[in-house]
């Protein structure tokens, strides 16, 4: 880019946002903090929005540099997320910016495909519809489109109600069977809010409420409070999986059951309870003895094969937590027993008296406003039938989400008309007769309710994504779409008739002088839509409305898995950094590893240490995973821990569309081996046993982590909840002196800065690998270079267990530049270019640096980057930024070139910031001014930045904490960064 | 083969003998060449290739950020060692077995130096900055940092081979006029210019005396120094493994085990093609034996103090880290490297052996291929279990680096062909002295 370009840039996306959107709304949007008068070059604005990458709704305030957004953080005002963001929100840049985003509107037929402009396409599908609208036949028209719980959602009802269509929401994973319990429990159709803050202990049946389960960032927050020793309540987490999950992982207890008997189990649990009578008072123990009749301990400890004295354990801890929390999700909420599982476990919350308390109906999740899987069955049906004459899809990718078994592709080749309103060509995008993109949610006014109180507003960060050639991606945000079709087909004179808004921005305002009345009703509008711009939406406590229990029957078996008797039960599970496969085509989600594995850029199938003994399988074999209704095949990794009777696929990798270049070809989709037919929880992820055979190829996997074990190192340590209150009592041991060193004591005349790092807080989510990766421009080097050692995250997730390898106690623990005061990289460069600041920075001069490598050799963290191929000049076979994902570079970090080493800097570009306002209002920088991107999207708040010299900050009383230790002490480097112990629970008797 | 070496060559015959090897080369002479003109093209190629694409190109990667560039520099820099050895401390000793084959000894230890000096610049991740390591001044006032053993390094090496460059070539003066005298046309032009008026009188031989005397006395402590200077990049280094104060006598004396070895292997293949056997006689190659056999026990002495501290010290790392050397994925590595220099040499005890050329010609290569390993096994396995696990690794090597290393074997050997076909490869003036008189009766 040359200075002309750039400023054509800046001039074009700053008059294009200061004009509000670009001829996209006659609309101003407003930043978050900062007034909108001007963008001043070099000074960012913050816009709030919502996240959309996945229904939970997390609040997101976008930092927007001359025209364009370079970073996401979470909006600390937002009731979901506080301020933090998980790992596929701090990557919906790259949704943005994909260089395989569609470009403009589409038109495939017989003849090929070719671009269309917009009037034309919409013209087209105004015509198609507006026939069969004339000709009474509006019901063959379907609207598909993920869960829009605001403006869009209620706009498509409109749509599809005036001219006579049927409408379905389509979540790959809606969570049904929680909503058909509380129907038959509580006489509630609705997923309840569930309170893990209050909880004393969480009894979680597969729930991995850390990863995906309905709103993981909100749960993380949550888990914390009630669970870390740092807030006081160090509450018990005990988790029922087969599988150790990253959930599962962070339990005190990790409970491995067969796959399929967590409702045996839960039921076991409750009859437990009232066996022994340590239920809450004043519950109906009749109704519960009824539900619980058919229950039996010595039968669900069989099938489960967890033991009877555990289950009483497990109930006579849950039961004594007043409150505590129970609850069921994940691939076991899916089962064919997955409604009377999550039956048992409303039933154990009301036996223990936490309905109302930690299990909430009134603010109830949107998810539960999602249209059953059986709603996808029977239309695949009705498409099958020749019934569907236009098919429209609003971001919903069936092709991939549903079972091939089930036949929606050949169903879809009867439908004459399918539109596709996605973004990116995916599965079903590619066999869309009309593609018309919508704009990224990034780029687009709307709203989203992720539970009942909580109302987010969406406006356009930035304006249209622009490079020195005019506008990259030529789309139209589908309610514009749905509204000017809709004026098409039904028309109206002006301002009348049910489109009668011009622009979604219109229709979304006007819908918000409801929600106005309804949230503050004597504030004047404008003001209010102001605010609400500014804040991210509207938010009011909504109080929990009373429910009965009523009694439910229950048969207390497990549920049925189909196929091959001597087979294993296939477990597939949400893929934490893909979702249901919506992630894949971002480059930082691929190369970011999947913590319990650390694999990154494939796909695996986790076989059970025992049968890949049995089949000769090493880690990186490739298998044939083979069920009743599919085969697929992928490298194999073996677990030690996972259940012998089960084996476990992400879901999330194996797409196959042809234009996902980071997605395409890499693993397989589980979905495909199983059968999708409906079941009363729907979809039923865990259905099938599988077959395992040895194809004897090979594709070994990228696994940047050589082992789990740390070798006697103690580099994560941990410390059990007695001793750790007892070293809070005493405080901490005066530190020791440290090596000699031959050089004097550096002198920090201002500041020094430093980290603590709480393992007992950390969940080991990856969200601040991609914060750093977003923040600090870092490349993504691809899979063969990650699996040779030569990624470049300045920042790392370990992960290390201890213990029976079966059973591990696993540590999560980021490994970032320890900015050490002794630092052993700085004497060994030969130029000067790894140095100290005067602020304890080891700072790293890229221009300065020559190439000798002796750095990293003698830094024994080891978490130095070297630039080993030209990843950043475009004429590189590395290059590492396709267009037009330079526009999400951040300006204020250089962008390394070919040759140089480089590492974390402490974000030393926020830290100067932070100095220079400072200076400017010519005072000291405050404490907690200074927020490094890892720690400032940490869901658990486990990282805390600051200045060691000045005694009363954070960061200096957590240094100086009892639990406090730092990572190869005894090599007399002096880091920086301290970090806190795990506190485990002592293991339980029995 | 040996059988020659029973008659006393004349004055004359020296003269002959010696010149003679710079006659018009023979075919298999430029065969020779051109085998290792080629290895040495592609090595270029391979080099430019990875200053093209970047240091990805070599198999290089965390936690190996160092491998066989390094390994190859510290080789190199050991076996530019004997050289001096040989003409420096051997001189100042008075052992006058030397004077046969210092000249080549010393021809080798300038190519050598001139080899191992590429690797840090094919190294470097930008080689073209490297002459930032240099202290030059500037408008930045920027300094290399003199904490940095790499620093150290460019002042020990450019040190060195400098001494040895003006040594050898002081040493060459008196053959050089021999050579002047006998030759016609350009070629006189030439080596009279660089005989430096060179005239055999009694004022010149006085000087040139003194002057190598002097240099001998100046290169002496350099054979000790380079060598422990470069074992410092290691030593003064965190990795288990390298952090020992043992490294600087450790490493010298493998380097003149080595250089030793890359002696013989070059004046045995010299001596037969040239048939200079009444000059390089079995008492030398016997000699040579003899130093190679002390070095290598001494080789063998460290090698035990250095498992031994490890295991002593009790210091984790230390034992972890030379464990998984033994029995892991280097193993054979580090196998190979006792039984090529601590065994191999054990049969020099047997004067036979170190009379039998093949024999000793197989050691000397088993020698080099050992302290190659050495070097290697220090840096590659050292690297690869060092402090943090999660970094742990296994350096695979590319075409590329392979070819730049094999390709530096070419550079040396392209450089030394050439010397013998221009210079004297045996020292005529030290031979004669050597010689009885050509007098009936001798003075004194």
């Amino acid at each position: 880019m040359n200075r002309r370009d750039f400023f054509k840039i800046v001039g074009t996306s700053a008059g294009a946002v200061a004009a509000a959107g670009c001829g996209q709304a006659p609309e101003r949007i407003l930043p978050h903090v900062i007034p909108p008068d001007n963008l001043v070059p070099g000074v960012p604005a913050w816009f709030s929005t919502v996240c959309r990458e996945c229904p939970a709704g997390c609040g997101v305030i976008a930092r927007n540099r001359e025209g364009r957004v370079v970073k996401l953080e979470g909006n600390p005002d937002h009731p979901v997320n506080g301020g933090t963001l998980c790992i596929r929100g701090q990557a919906a840049l790259q949704g943005l910016y994909n260089p395989d985003r569609l470009r403009g509107p589409i038109q495939r037929d017989t003849s090929g495909e070719r671009s269309i402009k917009w009037e034309e396409a919409e013209k087209f599908l105004a015509e198609r519809l507006a026939d069969l609208v004339k000709q009474g036949r509006g019901k063959r028209i379907v609207v598909v489109g993920q869960l829009e719980s605001g403006s869009l959602g209620r706009l498509m009802d409109a749509w599809a109600g005036a001219l006579g269509a049927e409408r379905l929401t389509y979540e790959p994973f809606n969570y049904e069977a929680i909503r058909h319990a509380s129907r038959l429990v509580f006489g509630r159709d609705a997923i309840p809010h569930y309170a893990l803050e209050d909880a004393n202990a969480i009894l979680s049946f597969g729930a991995d409420f850390l990863e995906t389960w309905l709103s993981p960032v909100q749960y993380a927050r949550a888990f914390t409070r009630m669970h870390a020793f740092r807030d006081g309540k160090a509450g018990t987490f005990i988790h029922v999986e087969p599988r150790l999950s990253l959930t599962a992982a962070n339990a005190d207890e990790w409970v491995r059951n067969v796959p399929g008997t967590e409702g045996p189990l839960a039921l076991a649990i409750l009859k437990v309870i009232l066996d022994e009578g340590i239920q809450a008072p004043g519950v109906d123990v009749a109704l519960l003895r009824a539900a619980a009749k058919s229950a039996d301990l010595e039968a669900a400890a069989r099938q489960s094969g967890v033991g009877s004295e555990t289950i009483k354990h497990l109930a006579r801890a849950f039961a004594k937590a007043k409150p505590g929390l129970a609850i069921g999700g994940g691939v076991a909420a899916t089962g064919a027993d997955a409604v009377e599982c999550q039956v048992a476990i409303h039933l154990l919350n009301y036996a223990t008296g936490n309905t109302g308390r930690t299990v909430r109906f009134g603010p109830d999740s949107a998810f539960g406003k999602a249209s059953p899987h059986a709603g996808m069955v029977a239309l695949t049906q009705a498409m099958a039938r020749g019934e569907v004459e236009v098919l429209l899809l609003n971001h919903a990718n069936p092709l991939f989400t549903l079972p091939p078994k089930l036949g929606f592709a050949d169903a879809l080749k009867k439908v004459p008309l399918v539109v596709s309103f996605s973004n990116q060509p995916d599965e079903t995008t590619e066999r869309a007769h009309l593609v018309l993109p919508d704009t990224h949610p990034l780029e687009s006014w709307g709203d989203f309710s992720p539970r009942e109180g909580v109302v987010g507003l969406m406006q356009p960060t930035m304006g249209h994504v622009v490079d020195s050639t005019g506008r990259v991606f030529d789309s139209k945000a589908v309610g514009d779409v749905l509204l000017s079709v809709g004026r098409q087909v039904l028309p109206a004179p002006a301002g009348k008739g049910p489109f009668r808004w011009q622009t979604f921005a219109e229709y979304l305002k006007d819908q918000w002088r409801g929600i106005a009345r309804e949230y503050s009703p004597a504030t004047p509008f404008d003001q209010f839509w102001e605010e609400a711009l500014r804040r991210g939406g509207i938010w009011k406590p909504v109080g929990a409305v009373p429910v009965q229990a009523r009694g439910a029957p229950l048969s207390g078996k497990p549920a049925t898995v189909e196929g091959d008797a001597q087979g294993l039960a296939l477990l597939a599970y949400p893929s934490h950094r893909f979702y249901d496969g919506r992630g894949a085509n971002i480059p930082w989600l691929q190369e970011a590893p999947d913590t319990m594995t650390q694999v990154s850029w494939d796909s695996w199938v986790e076989v059970p240490a025992e049968t890949a003994k049995k089949l000769g399988l090493r880690g990186g074999d490739l298998v044939r995973v083979a069920s009743p209704h599919g085969a697929v095949e992928l490298p194999a990794y073996i677990s030690d821990s996972l259940h012998p009777g089960a084996v476990a696929i992400p879901i999330g990798q194996g797409h196959t569309a042809e234009r996902l270049r980071y997605a395409k070809d890499r693993g397989a989709n589980p979905i495909a081996l199983l059968s999708g037919q409906a079941a009363p929880a729907g979809l039923p992820f865990l259905s099938v046993k599988v077959t395992l055979t040895r194809t004897g190829g090979r594709r070994p996997l990228a696994i940047a982590q050589a082992t789990h074990d740390q070798d006697d190192r103690e580099i994560a340590q941990h410390v059990g909840l007695a001793a750790a209150r007892e070293l809070e009592l005493r405080g901490a041991v005066p530190e020791k002196a440290s090596h000699p060193s031959m050089y004097p004591d550096l002198k920090y005349p201002e500041y020094r800065w430093g980290m603590a790092i709480d393992l007992d807080a950390c969940v080991g989510c990856q969200a601040c690998v991609i914060a750093c990766k977003a923040e600090n421009n870092v490349p993504v080097v691809g899979k063969e270079q990650v699996a040779y050692g030569r990624d470049m995250h300045w920042l790392r997730v370990e992960r290390w267990q201890e213990g029976k390898p079966a059973h591990p106690e696993n540590l999560f623990l980021p490994m970032l530049c320890q900015h050490c005061g002794i630092a052993p990289c700085e004497p060994v460069c030969p130029v000067f270019a790894a140095y100290h600041t005067e602020e304890g920075l080891n700072a790293q001069i890229y221009n300065r640096c020559v190439g000798t490598r002796y750095c990293n050799n003698n830094c024994p963290y080891h978490v130095r980057r070297f630039n080993w191929w030209d990843y950043s000049s475009p004429t590189s076979r590395s290059y590492a930024f396709p267009e037009p994902l330079p526009l999400q570079l951040n300006p204020d970090v250089t962008v390394r070139q070919l040759g140089v080493m480089e590492k974390c800097t402490f974000c030393v570009q926020r830290i100067i910031a932070a100095k220079d306002a400072a200076r400017d209002e010519k005072r000291p920088v405050r404490d907690g001014e200074i927020v490094t991107a890892c720690q400032q999207t940490c869901p658990t708040q486990a990282i805390v930045f600051g200045n060691l010299k000045d005694m009363s900050s954070r960061v200096a009383k957590l240094s100086r904490s009892a639990r406090g230790y730092h990572v190869l002490e005894e090599l007399g480097t002096r880091p920086a960064i301290t970090y806190l112990k795990k506190v485990t629970r002592e293991p339980h008797k029995g | 083969m040996n059988q020659e070496a029973a008659r006393q060559p004349t004055y004359a015959d020296v003269n002959r003998d010696v010149i003679r090897t710079l006659e018009p080369p023979s075919p298999m002479y430029f065969g020779w060449m051109s085998v290792v003109g080629l290895i040495l093209t592609a090595g270029i190629l391979a080099w430019t290739y990875q200053i093209y694409m970047g240091m990805g190109a070599a198999g290089k990667r965390t936690p190996q950020m160092w491998a066989m560039y390094i390994t190859s520099f510290v080789f190199w820099i050991g076996i530019g060692h004997a050289g001096t050895l040989i003409s420096a401390i051997l001189y100042l000793f008075r052992a006058r077995w030397r004077t046969s084959i210092f000249r080549g000894a010393e021809a080798m230890t300038v190519f050598a130096v001139m080899t191992a000096g590429l690797f840090p610049l094919i190294h470097a991740g930008r080689m073209w900055f490297a002459y930032w390591l240099l202290p030059y001044p500037n408008q930045r006032y920027l300094w290399p940092n003199f904490r940095s053993p790499l620093v150290w390094d460019v002042f020990a090496i450019s040190t060195y081979l400098t001494i040895s460059v003006v040594f050898f070539f002081v040493g060459l003066l008196p053959d050089i006029a021999a050579i002047r005298d006998a030759s016609t046309g350009w070629k006189k032009k030439i080596y009279g210019a660089l005989a430096l008026g060179w005239e055999g009188t009694d004022r010149q031989w006085r000087h040139y005396r003194r002057a190598y005397g002097l240099f001998a006395s100046l290169a002496t402590p350099l054979v000790l120094s380079v060598h422990s200077v470069v074992s410092w990049d290691f030593a003064m280094a965190l990795v288990p493994g390298w952090h020992s104060t043992l490294f600087a006598p450790f490493f010298v004396n493998g380097a003149i085990f080595s250089g030793f070895a890359m002696v013989l292997v070059l004046i045995i293949p010299m001596r037969y093609f040239w048939n200079l056997y009444p000059y390089i006689t079995d008492k030398h190659l016997d000699a040579m034996g003899k130093l190679i056999l002390v070095t290598s026990l001494v080789l063998t002495y460290f090698y035990v103090c250095e498992a031994f501290t490890a295991w002593y010290s009790g210091d984790h790392f230390e034992r972890a880290s030379l464990f998984w050397k033994a029995t892991k994925s280097y193993a054979w590595a580090f196998w190979l490297q006792y039984v090529c220099n601590s065994l191999a040499p054990l049969v020099l005890f047997s004067k036979r052996a170190r009379t039998h050329t093949p024999t000793l010609y197989v050691v000397s290569i088993l020698v080099l291929i050992g302290m190659w390993f050495e070097r290697f096994n220090i840096i590659v396995p050292g690297l690869g279990h060092d402090f943090y696990p999660y970094t742990w690794g296994i350096y695979w090597p590319t075409v590329t680096d392979t070819t730049i290393v094999i390709g530096s074997f070419a550079w040396f050997f392209i450089l030394f062909l050439g010397f013998i076909k221009v210079m004297p490869s045996v020292s005529i003036v030290e031979v004669k002295e050597t010689l009885p008189h050509p007098v009936k009766e001798a003075h004194h």
